[in-house]
């Protein structure tokens, strides 16, 4: 068998290996991050039918846990990492063309550093551990916001910095805490001793630790930074800021709320800050005509979804949760990746400069269609199956808040349909300034084709996947078989 | 009395994440903002420390036969908070480098001057 600890050392190594290459030879720095991510997904993909037997725990330097820091690949994880080497062998297939100017060494490192730093985040069992990628995860999405060096860049990749600094601060404070009530950083050695403390001692380091994870994963109250730091980055990084980092923080606020603490009282405050989350991201994103920024609230609008259907905890609803979080990552990075080229040939991020983009870039326009349509949840694309299990998973639960929360979520649904068939309609029924067709590089087209071809797989035959997050999702709830299978 | 005595790590602690906090909330400046974080900072690596800290302890290290481990501070903390010290400066110096790059472009470090995004 592969050892999973590759999946982290590959790409950290490599990341810093990525000057002396580039001094080597210049051409084939740009290849670095494809090698890289290539491994990693080919690693994923071995992976599956042992960790669907039984999860891989691999103790680091030989300690046993509790003592030590221990990887956990379990279906969860290894799903977010199968996604994050995907999404970002894509994309980085796609900055082959696009990335053309500026520091380009420093982007691929720093990129390959954000892939690592998120894959640590959702393999690792150790609390402190977790801050630590975590911060990987952070800086290197900071400098990356501000690649192109240019006023808006600047000035929000600070604000992301400052907000950002604050939520590592309160994550840190809480991870003391619980160190000093339990004695241990070892997650699943914290979840078994929980039930040993009165609950009332876990309220403070819970919310310390949910809040500063809350700012990454833009959760309600905490996401001001977002729109401002997804819209002024380079459109490759805003892909993968909105179909990985955030969803990383998602993921790391589920595992410490459902694993660790497994508190069942707090879940439906989660459900009621995700429906909030959802509609303000929802609301926010209709009244925008920034591209890229209608796209970055939307993002905190799918966020909220995902934690409402995670937070209602039944293994159908967590299951419609993840299948919208694989599907939020296939299609908001399609969506970023062709308003990248959108822009690029208008010169403009406003929608009104997009008029007639279906007759000057078709296939570019279609991508952008496929993926609005399967963000909004039309069938056949991957989106229908999520929020079909997400509602009809919430309705089996059968009581009234949850009915009246599911209402929210379709009328939401509409709000966003509204929006994104806004901009197909300028893309394809307005007449633009009639200039001539020319698509956009091969490289990117590759991607984009990659990308649509899964969306509409996974929405064609969606037991492919659902059985495979029918067992993440049991990773998630299952604490008992956490505990188990870490501490032997 | 005897509070004040046996809490003053974790009050002092507190203290100065406060200050931090404040400074990040109210000041306009943004180097005095990056200086809140880094009060911040201090805070918690003084926090974290306090937690694994021994009055009258030593070294965790098996020097001689008649230590007892009993009396050893933990040394769990301390490595936490040099990783944390790390992370820290990183970010400390990501935040300076910005700052340099914000004033070349706007000629002000004034936050309130500085309001080209909104929502």
């Amino acid at each position: 068998m592969v050892n999973p600890v590759l999946l982290i050392a590959v790409p950290l190594g490599l990341a810093f290996m990525v000057p002396l290459i580039d001094s080597a030879s210049r051409k084939l720095t740009r290849f670095v991050p494809v090698a890289a991510l290539l491994f990693n997904l080919i690693l994923c993909i071995r992976l599956i039918p042992a960790v669907l037997e039984n999860p891989i725990v691999i103790n680091l330097g030989g300690f046993t846990p509790p003592f030590g820091i221990n990887l956990f690949v379990g279906p969860l994880g290894l799903l977010f990492a199968g996604l994050i080497s995907l999404a970002g062998l894509v994309v980085s297939i796609y900055s082959l063309s696009y990335i053309k100017n500026g520091p380009v060494v420093k982007y691929h490192m720093l990129y390959m550093l954000l892939l690592t730093g998120a894959t640590g985040v959702v393999l690792t069992g150790d609390l402190f551990n977790l801050f630590v990628f975590f911060e990987i995860l952070c800086i290197s999405s900071y400098a990356l916001v501000a690649y192109h060096g240019d006023r808006a860049g600047i000035e929000s990749s600070i604000k992301y910095l400052i907000q950002g600094t604050v939520g590592s601060g309160l994550l840190l404070i809480g991870i003391g805490f619980i160190y000093g009530i339990f004695g241990t950083l070892n997650m699943a050695d914290i979840a078994m001793k929980i039930a040993t403390v009165e609950q009332s001692t876990l309220f403070v380091p819970m919310i310390l630790m949910v809040a500063g994870l809350g700012v990454e994963s833009a959760i309600f109250p905490l996401n001001a930074w977002l729109p401002d730091a997804h819209s002024s980055a380079p459109s490759s990084i805003s892909a993968i800021l909105s179909g990985i980092a955030i969803e990383v923080g998602l993921y790391a606020v589920a595992r410490i709320v459902f694993t660790v603490f497994g508190i069942s009282d707090i879940y439906l405050f989660f459900a009621f800050l995700g429906i909030l989350t959802l509609l303000i991201g929802e609301m926010c994103a209709f009244a925008q005509s920034n591209i890229k920024r209608m796209l970055a609230y939307s993002s905190i609008g799918q966020i909220g979804l995902i934690l409402f259907a995670l937070a209602l905890a039944t293994n159908n609803t967590v299951t419609g949760g993840l299948f919208q979080l694989v599907n939020h990552t296939f299609s908001k990075g399609l969506l970023f990746l062709s308003a990248g080229y959108m822009i690029y040939r208008s010169g403009s991020m406003e929608i009104s400069s997009l008029n007639g983009m279906g007759k000057r870039m078709p296939l570019t326009s279609l991508a952008f269609t496929v993926g609005a349509f399967s963000l909004v949840g039309l069938p056949p694309f991957a989106g229908f199956p999520g929020k079909f299990l997400i509602v009809s998973g919430a309705l089996l639960k059968g009581e009234m808040v949850i009915n009246i929360l599911v209402g929210l979520v379709l009328l939401s649904t509409v709000i966003e349909g509204t929006y994104f068939f806004r901009v197909i309609q300028a893309l394809y029924f307005k007449d633009g300034n009639g200039e001539q067709r020319k698509q956009a590089p091969a490289t990117a087209v590759t991607a984009m084709i990659a990308l649509m071809i899964l969306i509409v797989a996974l929405g064609v035959y969606p037991k492919f996947l659902a059985d495979f997050l029918s067992s993440a999702s049991s990773d998630l709830l299952d604490k008992m078989s956490y505990v188990g299978s870490v501490l032997k | 009395m005897s509070f004040l005595q046996n809490n003053i790590y974790y009050i002092g602690a507190f203290g100065l994440i406060m200050i931090g906090l404040l400074t990040v909330l109210v000041k306009h400046n943004l180097i005095k903002v990056i200086i809140g974080l880094s009060i911040m900072d201090t805070g918690i690596n003084l926090f974290l420390i306090a937690i694994g800290y021994l009055r009258n302890g030593t070294a965790p290290i098996f020097s001689s036969p008649e230590v007892e481990s009993i009396l050893m501070v933990d040394p769990v903390p301390q490595a936490l908070v040099l990783t944390a010290i790390v992370i820290g400066v990183a970010v400390l110096a990501l935040a300076l480098s910005l700052a340099i790059r914000l004033y070349k472009h706007f000629g002000t470090l004034d936050l309130h001057k500085i309001k080209e995004l909104k929502w």
